[in-house]
């Protein structure tokens, strides 16, 4: 799959999975799309490593102040009884789902294996070079921006599926 | 008539979301039950009957191929209908999970009326 084509794959994963599954609306390309830049927000980052053709990984990072009323929501309680821990976990599930939404949508002849989402330090994110593709989307609190990074295998455990 | 379901999961969150989604799509639950993995789900059905299962695929401990797998050599439990949710829309994926005996499949992400018409269909409630 050409590069321009993966891009436009991963963004169509990012909205349908943000609309259909988290009842948020990507309100369009966010400016701050360079990763490794300055982040004063506070952020939470989760990957999600998968095998298959290509392997690779994915990572996801979104503003605090965007992903605690977006697990409000998930878990249909208000935001402030959301604590760190489920906030994360709600992130997890957002990282999971875009990624198998992704790897299903390209073309490929082997079945594909998912990790569990790991939380990352945001500093973790890939730097632009070593990404393949990037997305950032501006949500109403804050920002959503999401790496992937194929041709090295990063699946600790080859015997995981998708979830 | 309202359903006994059983929810299976590593992810609390996802638990709470499935569980919500379900009503909030008007499917009658009478009640929900939880589980983190294959073994608890095996513990929970041993306790509790219920009229269908939800069931994750990728969870440490028992995941859901072998939960599946068990459930088929059960002979009193593999009449309960499991469907599988998952990310993965591979045909692949999808055909071998059939194979083992998931009687639905619903892909992340997945609107509400769509869980609750699958669990219409395999539970055989008829359309209003």
């Amino acid at each position: 799959m050409s590069e321009p084509l993966f891009q436009q794959v991963l963004r169509s994963s990012v909205d349908e999975v943000l609309e259909k599954m988290f009842f948020v609306e990507a309100l369009g390309e966010s400016p701050d799309s360079s990763p490794g830049g300055e982040k004063p927000q506070a952020e939470v980052a989760v990957q999600v490593g998968f095998l298959g053709d290509p392997p690779g990984s994915l990572t996801l990072r979104v503003t605090s102040a965007a992903a605690r009323p977006i697990a409000a929501d998930f878990l249909g309680c208000d935001e402030d009884s959301v604590s760190d821990r489920q906030m994360e976990e709600v992130v997890c599930e957002l990282a999971n789902m875009i990624c198998g939404s992704l790897l299903s949508r390209v073309e490929s002849a082997t079945t594909f294996h998912l990790a569990a989402p790991q939380i990352v330090p945001p500093t973790e994110f890939p730097a632009t070079g070593r990404a393949t593709s990037f997305c950032a989307v501006d949500l109403s609190n804050g920002t959503l921006t999401v790496a992937v990074t194929t041709g090295t295998p990063t699946c600790p455990e080859p015997a995981q599926s998708a979830s | 008539m309202a359903y006994r379901v059983l929810i299976v999961d590593d992810s609390p969150a996802m638990r709470t979301f499935v569980r919500r989604v379900i009503e909030l799509s008007g499917f009658e639950l009478s009640d929900c039950f939880e589980a983190s993995d294959g073994w608890q789900a095996l513990e929970v059905l041993r306790a509790e009957w219920v009229d269908a299962i939800l069931t994750d695929i990728n969870m440490p401990g028992m995941d859901g191929q072998e939960f599946l797998r068990r459930l088929a050599e059960d002979e009193l439990l593999r009449s309960i209908p499991a469907i599988v949710i998952s990310t993965d829309a591979t045909a692949h994926r999808i055909a071998s999970m059939v194979s083992l005996g998931a009687r639905g499949y619903v892909t992340k992400p997945f609107l509400p009326e769509t869980l609750r018409a699958e669990l219409e269909r395999t539970l055989g409630v008829p359309c209003v």
